[in-house]
Formats: structure tokens, C-alpha cells, sequence
């Protein structure tokens, strides 16, 4: 990749890395509570059929995925495994968070164990809102994180320097 | 207690409950049971006929009331452990909470509501323990409880006894703060390690509620049947006699 790294990129190239890239999502499905009923609607049955937007849902590890969905409750004990999960995915590396508790708490908001957002932990770059969303609600997700990396600059994107989680 | 005209009678019982029988033989049976296992450290007891027993016992007879119930009553089912904090909710409701205010002490002389078979202290501990052998109707089940002092929490542990009690009682330990003597590991369960506190106290203070009172108030309808008032005053009114109507 030395080109990447090189700082320059030409734009045909970027285009078709990205096209490339967005059409081949490798999704690693974190379900932690009910909004995994609707990501696995979403992405093992055939009515709603992820896999025509180029998403394989099924990374047989964390170091397969491109992206993570994160939807349920995230607990305070589950934080080390969400960020063990994060530095174990290759860049470039995408989280989703689905659903009201992920994204804020949602109905756990004032809690003992409920952490408020998965975004204190790891960086996210969609959120679906909803409780739980509806599973055409994560495929927009999804599309909206594909637009996302279709705009992405990726010489911008690596500079050699790794992105680390806090 | 398995003899036939015992099975009859409860059989019975549970037939007519709709009927309200006053007598529960069975469940009269077990209690004299009981009764003759513990002697004096048999507090007070409640029978819901065709339903359920209770029992408070004195906490040095935690574990003598758990074996008689498993040696003499065959109840080698330990189906839960638990404990409840009577004290009430010194943060008040919730709902009209204001922002800030912090919990009022508990008054150990007020006198606080207690469930059935009584109760002198705010922390009590209970567990349910059932004969799964038997197989007529009603089962035969008993709960546990005892009192624990607020200035020393602890009670011996059942683990000896159950095994399935150790999970039980580490639950209990870490959200009550109830320490369990002979237990073999006290170590969190759900908690995080470093968790400070214990969540299911009444006074455990819920930050996010300290800051923000409760937002749901706002979305709270009036309930079916209940005039809705035009003016402003009224209309908050009417969402706090909503929220109270279901219970």
C-alpha cells in the first residue's frame, strides 16, 4: 500500500478501492440483547436479505470484520470485551450501534450497570435509533455507512497511525 | 408428610380454591413440622391455602429451618435465595422527585410495611425450597425467611446444604451487602469487580436521577375514562393520578 501511504492517492483509484471495500462488508454481529432478534432478521433471513448490499454477516472472528454491530444493552462488565473486540478488528474498522441502549441507555438510562453509549468506548459511525429499530433500519444503517466509505478519502483515512480506543 | 390422606386433602383444596378453602392440611402439616424441628426459633408463619407457605424463622435457625425442610420434608429443590430491603424509598417517587434532592435517613423506630409473616428489621433474606418428588398438587414448597440486624448483615451460608445456593448467595452478597458465613467464594457474579456499593439497597443513589428527574413524565395520557383538563396545572395533575392508576 505504499501508494496509500504515500499521502496521494489518484482519485480513480480511490474510487474503485472504495466501491470495493463497501461492497464487501464483512459484519460481525455483537447482539446483546432484543435488538439482536432484528439484526438477525436483518441479516439471516431472506426476507430482508443483507447479503444483496454486499454484506457477509457471518466473520468467522473479529479479525475478519470490517464492521461490528453493536446492538443491545451494553453493560459496564461488557465494556472490556466491546473494546478487546474493537483493537482485535483489522483496520479499517467500522462500529454501527444499534438501538436506544446502545446508542444513549435508552430505558436503562439511569442505571447502575447500563453504560450510557457504546460511543464512550469505541467510536462509532452510524446510529440507528429506534427500540428496537426495525431491521430496514439497520439495512439504511448499512447504506448510510456504505455511502460513508464511498466519500472516504482512504490516504486521509491511514496514516500509518493506528486508531487507539481510550 | 407423602401419606395418602394428606395428598387427598391438598388435592382437594387446590380443587376448591376458587371456592376459598380456610384449611390447608397439607401445608398445616408441614408447619407442624417445622414446628417440631425448630422449637422457639419458628417466628411466624403464613399459609395461603392451596397456595404457598411462608415461614420466618430467628437467623441462627437459617440453616437448621433448610435442613429439617430438606431431611424431614424432602425439599431437596433449592429453587431461589433472595433478600428484600423493606426500608422505603427515601428518594421518594421518582416521578415527582425534584432534581438534587438526596435520600432522607432511614427512621429505624417508623414503623415500615413488612410482607406476610412479618418482620422486625429492613433487611430480610428468604429462599424458597421445594419437594419436587412429590408429584401431586399443590407441590409442596416453603419459604424461608429471616431477619438479618442492620449492624450485622450476615447469615451462615446454605452452600453445605445446596450447592445451588452459592450463586444465590453471591447475587445477594454483592446487590445487598449480606455476607454469608461458610460461604466458599464471595466474589461478584454480575457486578464489575471494582462495582462500589450495592444496587438494590433502597438508598443506592442512581446518579442519572440525581441530575434529571424522570423524563417519562412528560408522555404519561390520561387513562381511559378520565376527563382530560384543558389548563396547564390540571393537565400535570392528571398525568400523576395516570400514573397511579394501574397499580
Amino acid at each position: 500500500m505504499g501508494l496509500v501511504e504515500s499521502g496521494k492517492l489518484p482519485k480513480p483509484l480511490t474510487s474503485l478501492l472504495n466501491t470495493a471495500r463497501k461492497y464487501s462488508l464483512w459484519a460481525y454481529q455483537w447482539g446483546l440483547a432484543c435488538c439482536a432478534i432484528e439484526m438477525g432478521a436483518a441479516f439471516a433471513s431472506p426476507r430482508y436479505d443483507v447479503m444483496r448490499l454486499g454484506v457477509i454477516p457471518l466473520p468467522a472472528s473479529p479479525r475478519q470484520a470490517d464492521v461490528v454491530v453493536i446492538s443491545g444493552t451494553v453493560t459496564d462488565k461488557m465494556v472490556p470485551a466491546i473494546k478487546r473486540l474493537y483493537e482485535q478488528m483489522a483496520d479499517p474498522k467500522y462500529v454501527i450501534s444499534m438501538g436506544s441502549c446502545t446508542n444513549c441507555g435508552g430505558p436503562y438510562w439511569d442505571s447502575y450497570s447500563v453504560t450510557k453509549g457504546v460511543d464512550q468506548v469505541v467510536p462509532v459511525d452510524v446510529y440507528i435509533p429506534g427500540c428496537p429499530p426495525r431491521p430496514e433500519a439497520l439495512l439504511e444503517g448499512i447504506v448510510l455507512l456504505q455511502q460513508r466509505i464511498g466519500r472516504e478519502d482512504m490516504a486521509e483515512r491511514w496514516r500509518g497511525d493506528p486508531l487507539v480506543v481510550q | 408428610m407423602a401419606d395418602a390422606g394428606t395428598d387427598t386433602a391438598a388435592g382437594t383444596a387446590g380443587d376448591e380454591a376458587a371456592d376459598a378453602p380456610e384449611v390447608d392440611e397439607a401445608r398445616q402439616g408441614v408447619l407442624a413440622t417445622l414446628a417440631d424441628a425448630l422449637g422457639d426459633a419458628l417466628l411466624d408463619s403464613h399459609i395461603a391455602p392451596g397456595h404457598a407457605l411462608w415461614v420466618r424463622v430467628d437467623r441462627d435457625a437459617w440453616v437448621a429451618t433448610a435442613e429439617a425442610a430438606k431431611f424431614r420434608l424432602g425439599c431437596t429443590f433449592f429453587d431461589y435465595l433472595s433478600a428484600i430491603d423493606w426500608m422505603p424509598s427515601p428518594w421518594g417517587r421518582y416521578e415527582d422527585a425534584e432534581v438534587g434532592v438526596g435520600p432522607t435517613p432511614f427512621d429505624h423506630d417508623a414503623a415500615f410495611e413488612t410482607g406476610v409473616a412479618g418482620g422486625d428489621t429492613r433487611f430480610q433474606i428468604m429462599c424458597r425450597l421445594a419437594n419436587v418428588r412429590r408429584h401431586t398438587e399443590p407441590h409442596l414448597n416453603v419459604v424461608v425467611k429471616a431477619d438479618l440486624p442492620d449492624d450485622d448483615l450476615r447469615v451462615a451460608s446454605l452452600v453445605p446444604l445446596y450447592a445451588g445456593a452459592n450463586w444465590h448467595e453471591r447475587e445477594c452478597w454483592e446487590m445487598f451487602g449480606i455476607t454469608f458465613d461458610g460461604h466458599p467464594g464471595l466474589r461478584h457474579l454480575y457486578l464489575p469487580g471494582a462495582f462500589e456499593g450495592h444496587p438494590l439497597r433502597k438508598d443506592f443513589p442512581l446518579l442519572a436521577r440525581l441530575v434529571k428527574p424522570w423524563p417519562g413524565i412528560v408522555d404519561v395520557e390520561p387513562m381511559p375514562g378520565e376527563p382530560e383538563s384543558g389548563d396547564g396545572a390540571g393537565a400535570g395533575d392528571d398525568a400523576t393520578a395516570g400514573e397511579e392508576a394501574p397499580e
